[in-house]
């Protein structure tokens, strides 16, 4: 159908660079101060360890990407695999947690800004920073490649000047030698911190359908960025070490500046800020390119509007998709709630991991006919540590992100039912919903102006609770009424 | 449907996806700042709570208004 309208203009250099770009985000330059706090000089190991993870789950994202190469990525493989509710959720939270990913990487982006000019209004840059990207992903899937290869040059650039100079320098503390404070667990604690670094990096599966030969492109653009990743990580915590003790990395805001500054002077600290600003670019580029795709591919199968699945005429890119996603993620970004997005984005990240894992199994038994450019070695003990690894990291996340990912799961099954269910079914459950807040409202007005209800109010505010309670059990009793009438008509 | 019936449900939509919308802002305001946890007198353990019921509410409140806008926009 409409899939083939999507143009294959993304070459093996462009994939890779979307996938290290998706993943290199300002992540990188602020929390290895925390994490080496928690795991010593054995950093090193933990960067290796959350890289080993990554891959057993983009060894799954190759496969099912080179077998299944058309747009979406996750809900793809999910649809493909199990269908019906799992499919939409795996889209749902790739859709989300891209979102979130954008506006996160558009408020650090806006921060790292403001260090270098306080004057910024830092919510501004932010939904600015969307605007621009908005505008390079409508122009073309080819613009936003180049666009993206050329940040990621550039980025590299810098970090292998920084990882060059420190090798060769004289300065820094000489000795090297692997210790963690907090043992092993510090280590393992570590990782999970440290894991948000390589996230992003499954960019390239969701915009699979524009990949020139997608069977031999997508799983070497993946495995290519995957191990370029764990290399760059490694070798910056190195001379990281190399140069300072870890405990001189605590409360550092941005460690990676701070060392910087120790072996290069004033424009070492410079060379890292320009690296953290682009950093955040091109994690907005490709958050808006996958966030598009996925939506695109969700109004292909009706679960979300069907606007969302036109091309533009003359770019043939899903501008709407774009726009209405980027509407919303530059909402996001000015409301400059960070520790929201972050823990938003590491549960819809991880739930997608867990996910493509279970997709690759499935698909195994089920099909084992399909053609599979490319194979996990070591089935099923690959996938099954991949989703057993993502699974341990969730244990080491935030409750909060627990939280928030339920609330994201609940709205998701709303949109989801009213999309796929009769009508007047609907509208008779929605109606007793109304019907059932009028009541409670009702009962809340009745128990503030009673003074029955615990809490302690001040007067103005008593008055402001019972008008809302009265004013929504009266609204809400007439909208139950018309909602069953109206399904009583069908 | 008669003309007053879909007039009726475009206002009410309309009133109900308005208080979604200020209820989910509701919610953000209750995370972010304190102030306003303070004059909905909400303990600090009791936000969570908060927030998901106020999201539950937002949710349905803007599902059943576009319902109604829906319904209210219908050709007979």
């Amino acid at each position: 159908m409409g899939e083939t309208r999507l143009k294959r203009e993304l070459g093996l250099l462009q994939a890779t660079m979307m996938g290290i770009g998706g993943a290199i985000c300002a992540g990188v330059f602020v929390t290895l101060g925390y994490a080496a706090t928690l795991a010593g000089t054995a950093l090193i190991i933990a960067m290796i360890l959350c890289g080993i993870i990554n891959l057993f789950t983009m060894l799954s994202y190759a496969e099912l990407g080179a077998a299944l190469p058309s747009a979406g990525g996750e809900y793809t493989f999910a649809k493909a695999s199990f269908g019906g509710f799992p499919s939409f959720a795996t889209g749902w939270f790739e859709w989300l947690s891209n979102m979130f990913y954008a506006a996160f990487s558009a408020v650090g982006f806006a921060y790292l800004v403001s260090y270098v000019i306080p004057a910024v209004n830092v919510p501004l840059v932010a939904v600015a920073t969307v605007a621009v990207f908005v505008a390079v992903n409508t122009k073309g899937v080819k613009e936003t490649g180049l666009i993206q290869t050329v940040l990621v040059v550039i980025l590299l650039g810098i970090l292998v000047a920084f990882i060059t100079y420190g090798f060769l320098t004289s300065q820094g503390s000489g000795s090297f030698e692997l210790t963690s404070p907090g043992g092993f667990l510090g280590v393992l604690k570590a990782s999970s911190f440290i894991f948000v670094v390589y996230l992003g990096g499954e960019a390239i599966a969701v915009a699979q359908a524009e990949i020139k030969d997608p069977c031999k492109t997508i799983p070497r653009a993946i495995l290519l960025s995957c191990l370029a990743l764990i290399v760059l990580y490694t070798t910056i915590a190195f001379v990281v070490f190399k140069i300072v003790q870890p405990t001189d990395l605590a409360g550092k805001e941005s460690p990676l500046a701070y060392v910087a500054q120790q072996f290069m002077g004033p424009v070492g600290v410079a060379m890292v800020t320009v690296a953290g600003i682009i950093a955040s670019l091109t994690s907005v580029n490709t958050s808006i390119m996958a966030h598009s795709r996925v939506a695109y591919a969700l109004a292909r199968d009706g679960y979300f509007p069907s606007s969302f699945f036109k091309l533009h005429p003359r770019f043939s890119t899903p501008h709407l998709a774009i726009l209405f996603g980027s509407v919303l993620t530059a909402v996001c970004a000015a409301t400059g709630i960070v520790n929201f997005l972050t823990y938003a984005t590491d549960f819809g990240f991880i739930i997608g991991f867990v996910l493509v894992n279970l997709s690759l199994i499935k698909l195994r038994v089920d099909k084992p006919n399909l053609t599979r450019p490319f194979k996990v070695p070591f089935f099923p003990l690959t996938p099954l540590l991949g989703i057993v690894t993502s699974l341990m990291l969730i244990f080491f996340l935030d409750p909060g992100t627990l939280f928030i990912g339920a609330q994201l799961f609940l709205l998701g099954l709303v949109v989801y039912y009213v999309r796929m269910v009769e009508r007047s079914r609907i509208c008779q459950a929605v109606g007793g919903m109304n019907l059932g807040i009028s009541a409670f409202s009702a009962l809340v007005a009745w128990l503030v102006m009673s003074g029955s209800l615990p809490m302690a109010l001040s007067e103005g505010v008593m008055w402001m609770v019972f008008g809302f309670a009265v004013f929504v059990a009266v609204v809400f009793l007439i909208a139950g009424l018309l909602n069953v009438a109206g399904s009583s008509e069908r | 449907m008669g003309k007053a019936r879909k007039a009726l449900s475009k206002l009410v939509g309309g009133i109900q996806c308005g208080l979604g919308g200020i209820v989910a802002v509701l919610a953000l305001l209750v995370y972010a700042s304190l102030a306003v946890r303070e004059a909905l007198a909400i303990a600090s353990e009791e936000v969570y709570l908060y927030i998901f019921a106020f999201m539950v509410f937002s949710a349905i409140s803007i599902a059943s208004g576009s319902i109604l806008i829906w319904e209210g926009n219908e050709e007979a």
